[in-house]
């Protein structure tokens, strides 16, 4: 019975786990197919969706202004986040509690409600859409998980080894240096690294702030596919997948990819 | 710590380190948390502060290590106001409860940390390190990270990186209350023996009274944010100034009674009718004010009452090597019935009902034990009691 | 406040709190203002608007039109729905899997945990466009059914495909904070029924069952808004055939350019996603605290 009971236990999560790598399982695959459509099982082995995806320009220039923007807006979280994580967790100010408060909110509210907001905010203020406007949208999806990331980090240092630091003839700048950073080091690559996949593969946002001359990737991406069914998609899909392995491996070695989802809710 | 050390900087260590607190006052959260605290210790002495917790103890360490600034009041070392000097141009080596290692170092850098904020040369630096590592007893752990070292070791590292810095103070919050009772016990009288050798002035916050009668040349019992009593542990011990000091410090006898002038080895006072006598913890006290006795269970004495015809007369037996003295100066003891004897491994409980109330003794476990219903004498050295006005 | 400042500063007191509070403002400066400009501020704009007509006087029509007209109200309905079959789907897939994951060494849990929480890495359009395969008329479930001899059900661009897509996501919305919760029972609840006569269904259906419902509740809180509000994998596996409110927020917002129209459904997306959602955490809040969450 209990045997039994294992192994059925066993078949199902082997099919859960199939069930949550098909999708990217069968876009790696069949960007390989020979074929002119996409197919799964592929069809032959070739590169030559890669070629493919070299040769055309306007991707690469998504690429380029996607790769621009998520590494403005990695840098920027970092610093934001050390410095807003830091404020929270040391110090009292007016505002403090409401920053708090639209910090854990953010989290809440959906991604397109967000893009709408930000996009008749925009005209409002007479905002083109630029690389930089959307620099600034994406900032709202990432830096609340930098904060979040930065303020773990904090609360795991021991305020006692600052003093220690102090004590033994460090000044200010130098506890800091040696000792608080130290601490949230994990906490700031992580977090900058899951900023730039945020702001990388972000499609709703960019939707609303993007125009025809400034598509990023993903937006490319769908536009594409409305028309196009070639396996050129497979394989860019397999270059961003390779990508988000690489910085899921550098969020999973400096801070745990359970801990930017673990607590609460957020938003894709 | 087993090694001897081969570099004593006790010669130049002990001439330095005399700390003054004066008037010493501290208010967090609207709740004066330190009430003028004086104290002075002699360069090279172990001064403990003790007390509960939220007594101020440790918020009066953190003053002296800078981490607190007082909000009255006066902080010197060897004559120098630190009172404002912020805490990394004090010359405070400080050992924390959590230890407060750097998480990210190793025990070598850890070390090294205090040596290079100082920008002392890599080479002096490093055999500086290797010098206090082997006095501590962590030779050969240079390199591990501090998540790999036990709780002691731990404690040790962090006492190295205290001392390697030839600090005015070595400041210890609590160092040993994360070890377990026995490695407590252990490393807390390697510290002591240490402390002896290098001759660094050194202030222990505690609330363990045990620790502090073991280590200390001297006790500050502290309560409500100011010092009750200050002492050696033997005095603290035995001559209580206040309530609270004979209280939080081990089981007492209180009995309370009337000043009735000074007699030979101390002060004589009545109560219960009887005479009894003991040391005065402050000034002398008027004949006829109202005081209090402290008196240890264990230096109470049991004496036999005998009846010669009609004359009673008490006599001691038990005690060995104290038979025949009465020690209460010129009374014969406070007279009671046993009510209760308990056998209790390393001494022998023996509860006496008398006029002036319960009066406990413990006796060594080899004394002759009472029986229960017996008229009895309790009595003691006078030096060994202490009495306040109440 | 001064007193307040004082006590949670600790490190300095009296005169000193205040460059502190400065020191604190300052470094809070960027984030506040990341937020002011970039998330209050659109959404008080959002809300302005949606009491708008297109020409600025305000009105209540963009609400009454869209709870009035049938069509509006199917698609809300319909959202509910779509949402609502993600929260069981996500439940009946879930918990078996965190049961299983609750049997494994904590190595094992974390690769798992890893395993659940890949779709949310994946870029959405990538992990959508592998469903469009997998789903699709050339992909391995039509070869399934070709290998049998049967026709392949139309898999793509309806209910079903959605469906299929979110429990993809949404699994570790749910899986994660029934872990937290299932870890959270007493280990010797079971033997200890066990040993007084109860069989193993017994046991599951009167312990663990409803002690694991915290985490369920918590989970099925979460997924429920976050489908509800979910566009990108919609768009794509559905269509246009599959009515959906971002969807509508979208069309409305870029394609017939009624933007007083698109806010007051955004709004109403948010009444509902993210009221239900704060009003769940205050009431974890005023009971014992307990988040339940991973």
């Amino acid at each position: 019975m209990s045997r039994l009971t294992r192994l059925l236990g066993g078949a199902f999560a082997v099919l859960v786990g199939l069930f949550l790598i098909a999708p990217v399982a069968v876009t790696v695959a069949s960007s390989l197919t020979t074929t002119s459509y996409v197919t799964f099982p592929p069809q032959g082995i070739t590169l030559r969706w890669y070629a493919e995806v070299f040769q055309k320009p306007e991707f690469l220039s998504s690429f380029a202004l996607s790769a621009l923007v998520a590494l403005a807006a990695a840098a920027i979280s970092a610093v934001v986040g050390l410095a807003g994580g830091l404020a929270i967790h040391r110090y009292r100010f007016p505002g403090r509690g409401a920053l708090e408060a639209v910090l854990s909110s953010a989290f809440a509210v959906p991604t397109i409600v967000l893009g709408i907001g930000l996009l008749q905010w925009f005209a409002q203020m007479g905002l083109a859409s630029s690389p930089f406007t959307l620099l600034l949208a994406h900032l709202v999806l990432t830096v609340p998980y930098a904060v979040r990331l930065v303020l773990a980090g904090l609360a795991g240092l021991d305020r006692a080894a600052e003093k220690a630091a102090a004590g033994l003839g460090a000044a200010p700048f130098m506890v800091f240096w040696h000792v608080t950073l130290p601490a949230v080091r994990g906490a700031l690559i992580g977090g900058a690294f899951f900023a730039f996949i945020t702001s990388f593969d972000d499609l709703t946002v960019a939707l609303f702030v993007v125009t025809t001359d400034l598509q990023t990737l993903p937006v490319r991406i769908f536009n594409y596919m409305q028309y196009d069914y070639d396996p050129t998609v497979t394989a860019i899909g397999t270059l961003m997948v390779l990508f988000a392995v690489v910085a899921v491996v550098v969020i999973e070695r400096f801070v745990g990819v359970a801990k930017l989802f673990g607590a609460d809710q957020d938003h894709k | 710590m087993t090694s001897t050390t081969t570099e004593a900087p006790a010669e130049t260590a002990v001439r330095r380190g005399r700390l003054r607190l004066d008037g010493v006052r501290k208010v967090l959260g609207g709740k004066e948390v330190v009430s003028a605290v004086d104290l002075e210790t002699e360069p090279g002495e172990f001064l403990t502060l003790l007390g509960p917790s939220g007594c101020g103890k440790t918020t009066t360490l953190n003053m002296v290590a800078g981490h607190l600034t007082a909000d009255g009041g006066l902080i010197e070392v060897d004559g120098r106001d630190i009172t404002a000097v912020p805490p990394h141009r004090r010359s405070m080596g400080m050992v924390f409860q959590s230890y407060a290692l750097f998480p990210h170092m190793s025990i070598a850098d850890n070390v090294a940390f205090g040596l290079r904020m100082r920008k002392v040369a890599a080479s002096r630096r490093s055999k500086r390190v290797a010098e206090v590592l082997e006095m501590v007893g962590l030779d050969g752990m240079s390199e591990r990270h501090p998540r790999q070292l036990s709780g002691g070791q731990q404690q040790r590292a962090a006492l190295a990186r205290a001392l390697v810095i030839e600090p005015d103070l070595l400041l210890l919050d609590e160092p040993f209350s994360n070890l377990d009772a026995q490695l407590r016990v252990r490393l807390r009288d390697e510290v002591s023996a240490l402390q002896r050798r290098i001759g660094t002035t050194t202030i222990l916050v505690t609330h363990d009274q045990e620790e502090a009668l073991a280590v200390s040349d001297r006790i500050a019992v502290m309560a409500d944010g100011v010092i009750h009593q200050l002492g050696r542990p033997r005095e603290i011990y035995l001559r209580p100034a206040t309530d609270f000091v004979a209280q939080f410090i081990g089981e007492v006898n209180a009995l309370d009674g009337v000043a009735a002038g000074p007699v030979a080895g101390g002060h004589a006072c009545t109560v219960a009718g009887a005479t009894v006598a003991a040391t005065p913890a402050g000034d002398p006290p008027a004949d006829g004010a109202a005081v209090r006795l402290y008196v240890r269970p264990e230096v109470v004495r049991i004496g036999t009452v005998e009846r010669i015809g009609t004359v009673e007369r008490a006599g001691s037996v038990e005690q060995p090597g104290t038979a025949g003295q009465t020690g209460t100066g010129d009374g014969d003891g406070l007279r009671g019935t046993v009510r209760d004897t308990r056998f209790l491994g390393s001494r022998i409980r023996c509860v006496v009902a008398t006029a002036a109330g319960t009066v406990t003794a413990a006796l060594p476990f080899d004394a002759r034990v009472p029986g229960v219903g017996e008229e009895v004498t309790c009595s003691w050295r006078p030096s060994d009691a202490s009495l306040a006005a109440r | 406040m001064a007193a307040v400042g004082r006590l949670a500063g600790g490190q300095v007191s009296g005169g000193a709190s205040r460059p502190r509070r400065r020191t604190g403002l300052l470094l809070a400066l960027p984030a506040i203002a990341i937020f002011a400009l970039l998330f209050l501020a659109p959404l008080f704009t959002l809300v302005a608007n949606s009491f708008r007509t297109q020409t600025g006087a305000f009105t209540l029509d963009n609400y009454a039109r869209f709870l009035g007209d049938p069509f509006y109200r199917d698609v809300l309905w319909n959202t509910l729905k779509v949402a609502g079959m993600t929260t069981i789907g996500c439940l009946l897939v879930g918990y078996p899997f965190a049961l299983y994951m609750r049997g494994r060494s904590a190595r094992v849990r974390n690769w798992l945990a890893l395993l659940l929480l890949s779709p949310l890495l994946i870029s959405m359009v990538i992990r959508a466009y592998g469903w469009l395969v997998v789903l699709g008329p050339n992909g391995p479930v039509a070869a399934v059914f070709e290998a049998f001899g049967l026709t392949a059900p139309q898999l793509l661009y309806n209910d079903t495909a959605v469906l299929i897509g979110m429990v993809h996501v949404m699994l570790a919305y749910m899986v994660l904070p029934l872990m937290g919760s299932l870890d959270r029972i007493d280990p010797t609840l079971v033997p200890a029924a066990k040993g007084l006569g109860a069989p193993g269904w017994t046991c599951f259906w009167r312990i663990t069952l409803p002690l694991s419902a915290p985490g369920m509740l918590a989970g099925a809180m979460i997924v429920f808004s976050l489908t509800a509000s979910s566009f990108v994998t919609p768009a794509i596996l559905g269509g246009p055939k599959v009515k959906l409110m971002p969807y509508f927020v979208y069309t409305q917002a870029t394609t017939t350019l009624d933007w007083p129209y698109a806010a007051a459904i955004g709004f109403v997306l948010v009444v509902v996603t993210t009221g239900l959602l704060l009003g769940y955490a205050r009431l974890l809040r005023r009971g014992n605290g307990d988040v339940v969450f991973g």
